[in-house]
């Protein structure tokens, strides 16, 4: 009896400490937000980077007062930014910064949104950014009539419309998944408008949907965070950005929420980023704070999950029988290391990054994936109005790359994935006369070990984790700045790469010893391209082609996949409710009563 | 008898055939001002959004002179149109546009439902009302684009619709150019369709004849052109020595309708002289051969403008046998159109 009255005695002291260092932690996560915030503008204060971002920095920083209200006098003239990018970017700097603005600069800057052409986009991103500037610029000039706009609409009107598209795109967004989901290179163009929105909107009804919403965003970003990279499947990302993870755009939006990675962004050691990422500016103005559980979510890897989800392709306008299809996503989070996949195909235009293997590093090029790198009219024009002959051309023109047979982001028609945990395969089965009809792989050359087996297998090390890779066919190596890069030329190919700790496999020689031994069953013939293997954990992946995906004989139904189903995130397809979860905490997100609740 | 036949069938119908031509050249001493929708450029600059190599442009001097109007930042300006009341209209990726003031401002007049707008067409009886050709289908406004309808029932799935054609002798019947074939109207103003031939088939272009209405052409995408002869319930592939099949673009000559032209990708323009039954390449003169866009003029149907995929405009004064640069070097001249000049 006293023994137990003890171990209660203990049981509840442990308990409160546990909750005190909890507690702690939260406050302090709080805390050190405040301070990366406070630090970020004052560094973007002392920039010199000619942008919205820095202007806004300088002013709520008192520096070069003068210099800059002049600077921003010469941006209500602008013929620079894209029309989408400046009606939110103009009136988050105007809002921010309205009390330290003469009274002419204020009008000129009302001025702008009546004389500026502001071209509306065709995307996702665009939308966001073109919707969410109207609607705060319709609200902080109420009352005018169509000659005192753009676009020749009234205030009412432009309101109502912004209104309208913002509460569609929230809708869709959380009963069917997001379109230009998990993109390092645009997440900071869905986040920053709303967070502009949720410190801005006047309607309460409003705000509380952008705070809804930034959760849902932050909460999906969480959930495939891994020390400042954004694991996984991506819809849309840039070339640098998907070879050298931690110089993404998405970094300083993880270091300044979650703390990660541990280097200041704009001070990278990984390499010279393509964005300085001050777009965090007006986050660390935002008076939204990530809710703990969130944050929690976000750093906490000390046990291994496995996240499923559904995401939907951007608008498919024609050469398909739905505008937007659904893409199934697949994230494998560990400590050390992110193996991540979408079911391939062609998903999104020109930027897909179907699938990598991403791990924690303190080097550059801290990924490895492959590719086809296909291109065609046929796939823009399912997308885009102009004319499918004349598509690729013209998309080379803003993208460089499209076309190029060496690019290292791509859709294919003839990719797909299938995987399970640590372990993926991914076929493809190339049709005679596809543009570019080979398969690449990024190996980088900051991998401490990359050993070609005797069986075909190769294995990587880096630190302490391991990625054996199963070419189905021959293959050559050609060495470039930062990687090797694997080719293989078989129009019926594919991969099979099973990733693993020391934790979990010993030593390297110890993994480089198992594979050696390790066989796959793979049957081609014309009409079938299948792999049968069973990985180091005795799961067995069957997968065909354009057949079924079994694992351990159970057939993978992706119709069973949720908008979330994870430890963390839950949601099921269109109910408009997404539990977050973390220990015993939950928050409730119910879009349809436009609630949130918190449950602990 | 055979006089008396002469008298009383022949020589009236002769006389009337031999006016025609006289009655349509009644347009001769009229002016026309020609509408050219510059979609992008090689010379535009994304770094500079006040571009005035892009969006509208008018010449009211057949070409000699054209003129800037409306906005210069990139909105992706497909097609301009004219309505018969002067109200200007242009189809673009913002919605459909409209400058009541001979495009001294435009408006707006869709909301966030209508976008990616490739062509607008006016009601030539009825100048408030407006049809739009979008890459989500069809619209229709009745107002002058105070409120817009959707009016997709019966098209495809995805209602890709590239083109519109108002049937010149009855305005409540439309022709639907989509992805997936032809559709036509089935309830007055288009409430509904009903496929009407070609499917399958990408329709880049509908025209009709100007003087038989049961005479329709169409331009697709790979099986180059299709002729209907009885209001488009049946048609036939129309490509001897045409062979460059994805065709952009057709206009009819309104004065000797069995001439016609056709944009087409990669082979310029083609041009017949039998109502398309033969077709023969002109292309001298012309160094872009994505033809995407075509217009006559109707005063002087002997000059005709083309309009490339970023090579510029280009004029031919000799019906096409010869043609020579115009304007806007490596513009993406994706629609051009010509209405009367307003009194």
């Amino acid at each position: 009896m006293n023994c137990k009255a003890t171990i209660n005695w203990q049981t509840i002291a442990i308990l409160t400490g546990i909750g005190f260092f909890i507690l702690s932690l939260c406050l302090q996560a709080q805390q050190d937000f405040r301070e990366r915030a406070a630090l970020t503008l004052q560094a973007a204060s002392e920039d010199d980077e000619r942008n919205l971002y820095v202007l806004t920095a300088k002013l709520v920083q008192g520096v070069d007062r003068e210099a800059t209200l002049e600077e921003l006098l010469s941006f209500t003239d602008d013929h620079v930014m894209g029309g989408m990018f400046y009606a939110y970017q103009m009136i988050g700097t105007y809002l921010h910064t309205k009390d330290f603005l003469p009274d002419e600069l204020r009008s000129e800057i009302h001025r702008a949104y009546r004389d500026r052409t502001m071209y509306r986009g065709d995307t996702e991103n665009h939308w966001v950014m073109y919707y969410t500037g109207l609607y705060l610029a319709a609200q902080t000039w109420p009352g005018l009539d169509g000659s005192e706009w753009f676009n020749g609409k009234s205030s009412t009107e432009n309101l109502i419309e912004a209104e309208g598209w913002l509460r569609e795109w929230m809708h869709i967004t959380i009963t069917i998944g997001q379109g230009e989901f998990d993109s390092p290179t645009y997440l900071m163009t869905f986040l920053s408008p709303m967070l502009l929105l949720y410190e801005f909107a006047a309607d309460p009804a409003m705000e509380k949907s952008a705070r809804m919403i930034l959760d849902y965003l932050f909460a999906d970003y969480a959930v495939k965070n891994l020390r400042g990279n954004y694991g996984g499947g991506h819809s849309r990302d840039y070339p640098q950005d998907i070879i050298n993870p931690l110089t993404a755009p998405s970094v300083p939006w993880a270091w300044l929420y979650f703390g990660e990675p541990d280097f200041i962004p704009w001070d990278n050691p990984m390499g010279e980023p393509r964005h300085s990422g001050w777009n965090i500016v007006f986050a660390a103005l935002s008076s939204y704070r990530l809710p703990e559980i969130i944050y929690n979510i976000g750093t906490d890897r000390s046990t291994p999950y496995v996240l499923t989800e559904t995401k939907r392709t951007r608008n498919i306008i024609r050469f398909a029988g739905q505008r937007n299809l659904p893409v199934y996503k697949y994230t494998y989070m560990t400590e050390d290391y992110v193996l991540g996949s979408l079911h391939g195909g062609i998903l999104q235009p020109i930027q897909q990054h179907t699938w990598d293997v991403t791990y924690v590093s303190n080097k550059p090029n801290n990924t490895l994936f492959t590719l086809h790198p296909y291109y065609s009219g046929k796939e823009l024009a399912m997308f885009f109005p102009e004319q499918k002959k004349f598509l690729a051309d013209e998309v080379d023109r803003y993208h460089k790359v499209y076309t190029d047979p060496d690019k290292w982001n791509a859709s294919s028609p003839y990719e797909q994935t299938m995987q399970y945990k640590n372990t993926i395969i991914v076929l493809y089965n190339i049709e005679p006369g596809a543009n570019h009809p080979h398969i690449d792989g990024f190996f980088p050359k900051t991998l401490d070990d990359r050993i070609e087996l005797d069986n075909r297998w190769i294995a990587a090390r880096h630190g302490d984790v391991y990625i054996a890779f199963y070419p189905l066919k021959e293959y050559e190596w050609i060495e470039e700045e930062v990687n090797y890069r694997w080719s293989s030329y078989d129009l019926q190919n594919g991969v099979i790469v099973e990733v693993g700790r020391k934790l979990d496999y010993g030593s390297f020689d110890d993994f480089i010893k198992h594979f050696s031994a390790a066989s796959v069953e793979v049957h081609i013939t014309e009409e079938t391209l299948r792999v049968i293997y069973k990985n180091r954990n005795d799961d067995i992946l069957d997968f065909t082609y354009g057949g079924d995906r079994l694992v351990n004989d159970e057939l993978v139904d992706f119709s069973d996949y949720g908008l979330f189903d994870s430890p963390y995130l839950q949601s099921e397809r269109g109910s408009g409710i997404i539990t977050i979860r973390y220990g015993n905490k939950k928050r409730i997100l119910d879009f349809n009563k436009s609630t949130i609740t918190e449950i602990e | 008898m055979n006089y008396i036949l002469f008298r009383n069938f022949i020589l009236p119908v002769s006389a009337f055939v031999l006016l025609i031509p006289f009655v349509l050249y009644a347009n001769a001493g009229e002016e026309y001002t020609i509408y050219m929708s510059v979609l992008s450029s090689r010379h535009h600059q994304w770094d500079n959004i006040d571009n005035p190599v892009i969006g509208i442009f008018r010449s009211s001097d057949i070409g000699e002179t054209w003129e800037h109007i409306g906005w210069r930042g990139y909105i992706r300006t497909f097609y301009t149109e004219t309505g018969p009341d002067g109200t200007i209209w242009a189809a673009c990726g913002n919605g459909v546009l409209r400058s009541g003031d001979n495009g001294k401002s435009f408006t707006i007049t869709t909301g966030w439902e209508i976008t990616e707008v490739l062509k607008v067409r006016v009601d030539p009886g009825s100048p408030g009302t407006v049809y739009a050709a979008t890459a989500y289908g069809v619209f229709t406004s009745a107002d002058y684009g105070q409120s817009w309808t959707e009016m997709n029932a019966g098209l495809p799935v995805l209602p890709f619709t590239s083109d519109l054609l108002i049937d010149q002798n009855d305005s409540s019947v439309l022709f639907a150019a989509t992805e997936e074939g032809i559709y036509r109207s089935i309830d007055d103003g288009g409430i509904a369709w009903k496929p009407t031939g070609l499917k399958g088939m990408g329709i880049r272009v509908l025209v009709q004849h100007p003087q038989d209405a049961s005479v329709l052409f169409a331009g697709t995408e790979d099986h180059g052109i299709f002729k209907s002869s009885d209001g488009g319930k049946t048609w036939e592939q129309r490509n001897s020595s045409l062979e460059h099949r994805t065709v952009y673009s057709i206009v009819i000559n309104p004065v000797d309708p069995a001439i016609l032209y056709a944009g087409t990708h990669g082979g310029g323009v083609y041009k017949t002289s039998d109502g398309g039954e033969n077709w023969k390449q002109v292309v001298d003169g012309l160094t872009n051969f994505d033809v995407h866009s075509l217009v006559i003029l109707p005063s002087d149907p002997g000059i005709i403008f083309a309009g490339t995929l970023n090579g510029g405009l280009f004029r031919s004064a000799d019906g096409g046998e010869s043609w020579e640069f115009n304007s806007q070097d490596g513009g993406q001249v994706w629609g051009l159109s010509v209405t009367a000049v307003q009194d």
